[in-house]
């Protein structure tokens, strides 16, 4: 069909002139390490924005546990290579599928039991409170003895003759980890553009419109709400694994509520449902926020959360249906949908 | 042979909501290929008969039947895979989805691939009469008529062999029951599906259906043809009450 032709062909299109605006993002920063260390925490962050549009924008399940499943990506990862000497290209693999099996066992007592909406994020919030504590009694009880610390320095379990491409350690050189995000960020949005057109996506979309009639059109709730959370858990795992090995220090902390509920704002401020709002969202407000703080944060400390909060406010008030109602406004004139 | 043609049975059906028996030991029969109006004041237990049968409720006691299968307390997704599909009294439309999107939801039901469950759904939508104009309208654009008519679309799109409408007349203007009613009798005499019209709007039940059957307080009280029923002094106290003697 002509029709599913073009929408691959523009979608094609998309991906590469996403991989190719922001591959010049390392040279325009003249490859400063701190600045593509910011950039490439950016993208982190972004990716994390595109697998929750999964179950947060598709799904329509305001879920607030992203750092859950980013950071048992993380701490696997590091446990294996620290303990057992493992490369992190498996480590990240390993992570992922415990993020999975962490996703199903939560998951499915959760819509077994109907917990949605409101109630499906504080229990989501409460999650990663609950295993910031765990991880806190793992490092204090069992990796304090062994390792001498709370927090574990990855660089000094990575051997002395190590290939830095088996071990992912390229100290002081960002540009690598920022090429290596946008591989990952680009594979995330294409996961996101594959679903919306399969029956998976056309069913998630039902269940967030309107659960009890997409049962009643012969759609397995609970089952589809699983798919969406185990694949948002999958990206959201491999995404923490190479994070870790980037960023070199893992501590408790990384479990932050904070980061969760970021994560959801973004998603909602980019517009649910929509992956282009996603990722312009999760670019432009972490960009901002990175911004505020550089330039206000020592001023009157803090003072950058309350400007960012103003410029959330003013989008929901300006634009409710987020960024991609912008973006669909200028598809729209393109000619390249029907509809919006 | 009699029980080849009874497509549905309802056994003794009943549902309490606490004190409240909203269902008290319905039976019924519906036979393959006919419409069967369903009707009964406010409040008789029409709209919680039906979801006893597509398994939104599941009753406390009594059976369901299928084409001679026991589906009682089954969930919904499984008994539409049986061949049950329902549309709602109150419209349930996927608001940010396009009029084509929402009835290809229910064509994936049984063809896997987008595409032709696309081309599907517009087959459907043309079928029912939506405008094709309106075929990528949001829901948020559409009229209640037109959500009717995708509605239906919809629950036809999982290929049912017999529908259940909830009340599909309500808040229609005279001249859209008479559209929607042709559609519902081009349903049965073309696709063959057997229908089930849950009504409050008598003229609308009354003509298109071939057999009554009139609920009050959770109980049958009547069944028959509708002149039968029109006439018949139990239905007409239910509606209209008691003489005053």
């Amino acid at each position: 069909m002509a029709g599913k032709a073009k929408i691959i062909g523009t979608q094609i299109f998309g991906l590469a002139l996403l991989a190719i605006i922001l591959g010049l993002v390392p040279p325009a920063l003249g490859f400063n390490i701190y600045y593509v260390l910011l950039a490439t925490i950016a993208l982190s962050v972004t990716i994390m924005v595109a697998a929750w549009n999964i179950i947060g924008g598709y799904a329509g399940q305001l879920d607030l546990a992203a750092p859950v499943y980013f950071v048992i990506g993380s701490f696997v990862t590091t446990h294996l290579l620290v303990f057992y000497h493992v490369i992190p290209w498996i480590g990240i693999l390993v992570g992922a599928l415990a993020a999975v099996a962490l996703a199903m066992v939560l998951g499915y007592p959760t819509f077994r039991f109907g917990v949605k909406e409101v109630w499906y994020a504080l229990l989501t919030a409460a999650l990663v409170v609950i295993m910031q504590r765990i991880a806190w009694f793992i490092m204090t009880s069992y990796y304090f003895p062994i390792l001498g610390s709370n927090e574990v320095y990855i660089s000094q379990y990575i051997p002395e003759d190590a290939n830095p491409w088996l071990y992912l350690y390229f100290p002081m050189n960002y540009t690598i980890y920022y090429y290596i995000f946008l591989a990952l960020l680009v594979f995330t949005v294409w996961i996101n553009l594959k679903i919306k057109r399969s029956k998976l996506g056309y069913y998630l979309a039902a269940i967030r419109e309107d659960e009890l009639a997409a049962e009643a059109l012969g759609i397995d709730v609970r089952r589809y709400k699983l798919y969406a959370l185990m694949i948002y858990a999958a990206i959201l795992g491999v995404a923490g694994g190479f994070h870790i090995m980037m960023i070199g220090i893992l501590a408790y902390k990384n479990f932050d509520p904070w980061l969760g509920i970021v994560i959801a704002v973004m998603g909602i401020v980019g517009g649910l449902g929509s992956i282009e709002g996603a990722v312009m969202s999760g670019l432009i407000l972490r960009t901002i926020e990175e911004w505020l703080r550089s330039s206000f944060g020592a001023v009157i400390p803090g003072i950058h959360y309350l400007i960012y909060g103003i410029i959330i406010i003013i989008v929901a008030i300006l634009k409710p249906e987020g960024l991609a109602a912008i973006i669909n406004y200028v598809k729209k004139k393109l000619g390249l949908i029907q509809y919006g | 042979m009699m029980a080849r043609d009874i497509i549905l049975k309802v056994d003794n059906v009943v549902k309490r909501f606490g004190g409240l028996i909203a269902v008290n030991k319905f039976s019924m029969e519906v036979r393959r290929g006919e419409i069967l109006g369903l009707i009964g004041p406010n409040g008789a237990g029409k709209t919680t008969l039906f979801n006893c049968i597509t398994g939104v409720y599941k009753p406390e006691e009594g059976e369901v039947i299928f084409m001679n299968e026991r589906i009682t307390g089954l969930p919904p997704h499984v008994i539409i895979r049986k061949g049950i599909a329902r549309t709602w009294q109150k419209v349930r439309p996927f608001k940010k989805m396009t009029a084509l999107e929402a009835v290809t939801v229910g064509v994936l039901l049984r063809k896997s691939n987008v595409d032709e469950a696309t081309k599907k759904a517009k087959e459907l939508l043309e079928f029912v009469g939506l405008p094709k104009e309106k075929f990528y309208k949001l829901g948020t654009e559409l009229t209640l008529v037109e959500h009717k008519l995708i509605d239906l679309a919809r629950a036809l799109g999982t290929e049912p062999k017999l529908l259940l409408l909830d009340e599909v007349a309500a808040g229609l203007r005279p001249h859209e029951m008479d559209r929607l009613a042709k559609v519902l009798v081009k349903v049965r005499d073309e696709l063959g599906i057997t229908l089930i019209v849950v009504e409050h709007v008598m003229r609308f039940v009354m003509g298109m259906s071939e057999r009554i059957v009139v609920m009050h307080e959770g109980r049958k009280i009547a069944e028959g043809t509708p002149e039968e029923v029109a006439s018949n002094p139990r239905v007409i106290e239910a509606y209209l009450g008691t003489k005053p003697t």
